[in-house]
């Protein structure tokens, strides 16, 4: 917004010169143009980079904190995968909260980062359908034919689809029910395959079912913790925040009790 | 670097041409006669994927395919056949998607064509079908070849609704573009840029071997 009102006037300004074309004039217009370029740096809004798994608690995040602080979060939704690479290519964002650690780590080593990571918060895996299917023994039914499909996000790069296929190993029937698998490629696609149909059962967080905007009844079943290594989602203050009192705040805010209230209501483990 | 997305993306876009050929050829002829509202219609229908995003197409196919509801259902329970997350799914999407850059090239060039070159074979005591085969066809081979090969390179082109009904099944949806996306957000540069590579080649050589081929024909491509 900052950056196109200042293209506008840059282009004006190229007018005047071209009309006018006195030194001084031209010096001030130059000078005012780069206040302007300069100024969305101590703009008080933060681009946030946000795993998708955190999609809808994170605009009632940036609501109480811009109830708190007066300060506008912008969040940039995607897989967390994707976001990495945007950050390692240059994209201007304050800071990430990942869905893991691995990512955040990465760009901690590759000097994207001042700080070291830290865990703001542990995912929970569900398994879940829109379908009444009857998930008290749910290992069984994944190997019947009700069960055609069954969605789980890309292990590769999502952490919520490396914990199912943890879970699944755990119990032994990875191998079985491998050719019904279908891959999200977040964790966000599993949802869209879960709530329109198109899947029997996928695997998600529990922050689908807790969350107010799905309208779609859905039948879900936590998984056992302990069938899979810890969900540990990261948070990283980015290079590009440097400066910004507000990205601090903000840092500082997701570690504090009022945030981690809201990701417990959205089924989040929080310390 | 795992060869099968390329094999995957070369079968589809094989498929997907031969497929558009047959359906192609009648509906394009069928559209260069004579003009109609309704002919409108459809060729409006036909040429949308064209500037649709493919996102809007990925998304109808999802719900249209979806095993619980609609055609999906009635598939699923009739047929037992499942569009969705399917190689067959990904080529009913490609023909639907490719289809304008089949009939598109097609249909100009039979309507450029003389209206005497078909009277002379009809009076000749051809049928239209001979007309067609024989003596239409022939003439346009240019704008054919080009069709043929705009729809093979769009294919292998071919993201966006794959990615939104594919799923992402090695061996049967993972298609190169999906394999080089998730490549890259794997971090994972080296094999993404060895998929491009091909992918960039192939293309490449398609194009410039319709271009070579038009100017022999002293026809310039695009026409």
């Amino acid at each position: 917004m900052y950056i196109s009102d200042a293209l506008c006037f840059k282009e004006n300004s190229m007018k005047n010169i071209l009309y006018n074309g006195e030194a001084i004039k031209r010096l001030k217009i130059v000078i005012a143009c780069w206040v302007l370029l300069i100024t969305p740096a101590f703009a008080q809004n933060l681009k946030v980079a946000v795993a998708a798994n955190l999609q809808s608690v994170i605009k009632v995040l940036g609501q109480d904190f811009k109830q708190k602080t007066g300060i506008t979060i912008e969040p940039i939704v995607g897989s967390s995968g994707n976001l990495t690479n945007q950050i390692r290519n240059g994209a201007p964002f304050d800071l990430f909260l990942s869905a893991d650690m691995n990512f955040p780590e990465t760009l901690f080593k590759e000097g994207f980062s001042a700080k070291k990571p830290v865990v703001y918060a542990q995912g929970s895996l569900i398994i879940c359908s829109n379908q009444d299917v009857g998930f008290e023994n749910w290992e069984r039914l994944l190997m019947t034919d009700r069960v055609k499909k069954i969605a789980i996000a890309n292990p590769a790069i999502a952490p919520y689809g490396k914990a199912a296929e943890e879970t699944l190993k755990e119990k032994g029937i990875l191998d079985d029910i491998k050719s019904k698998v279908v891959y999200g490629e977040s964790i966000s696609q599993v949802n869209t395959y879960i709530t329109t149909g198109v899947v029997d059962v996928g695997f998600t967080t529990q922050a689908l079912v807790k969350d107010p905007a799905n309208k779609t009844t859905l039948y879900w079943k936590i998984i056992d913790p302990k069938t899979y290594a810890p969900i540990e989602q990261g948070m990283v203050l980015l290079k590009h925040a440097a400066g910004n009192a507000g990205a601090e705040k903000f840092y500082q805010y997701i570690l504090s009790a009022a945030a981690k209230t809201i990701l417990k209501e959205y089924g989040y483990y929080v310390q | 670097m795992d060869l099968t997305p390329i094999w995957l993306t070369l079968k589809l876009a094989a498929i997907t041409t031969f497929l558009l050929l047959a359906i192609g050829l009648p509906i394009a002829w069928w559209l260069s006669k004579s003009r109609s509202f309704f002919k409108i219609i459809i060729e409006a229908v036909i040429t949308m994927p064209l500037v649709l995003p493919p996102s809007v197409l990925g998304f109808y196919l999802l719900l249209a395919f979806s095993p619980q509801h609609g055609i999906g259902k009635w598939l699923h329970k009739a047929f037992d056949i499942q569009f969705v997350f399917s190689f067959q799914g990904l080529v009913l999407a490609s023909v639907i998607y490719s289809m304008p850059f089949m009939i598109g090239p097609i249909k100009s060039a039979l309507q450029q064509l003389p209206v005497s070159l078909s009277q002379a074979s009809y009076s000749l005591g051809k049928t239209k079908w001979q007309t067609f085969i024989k003596v239409l066809i022939p003439n346009i081979k240019p704008s054919l070849l080009t069709a043929l090969v705009l729809t093979f390179a769009h294919t292998l082109g071919e993201f966006g609704v794959v990615l939104m009904i594919g799923g992402n099944i090695p061996n049967v949806t993972r298609v190169a573009s999906i394999a080089v996306y998730d490549s890259v957000e794997q971090m994972d540069y080296t094999s993404a840029n060895g998929y491009s590579l091909i992918l960039f080649a192939v293309t490449f050589v398609m194009v410039i071997a319709v271009f070579i081929f038009n100017k022999y024909q002293l026809k310039s491509p695009l026409e």
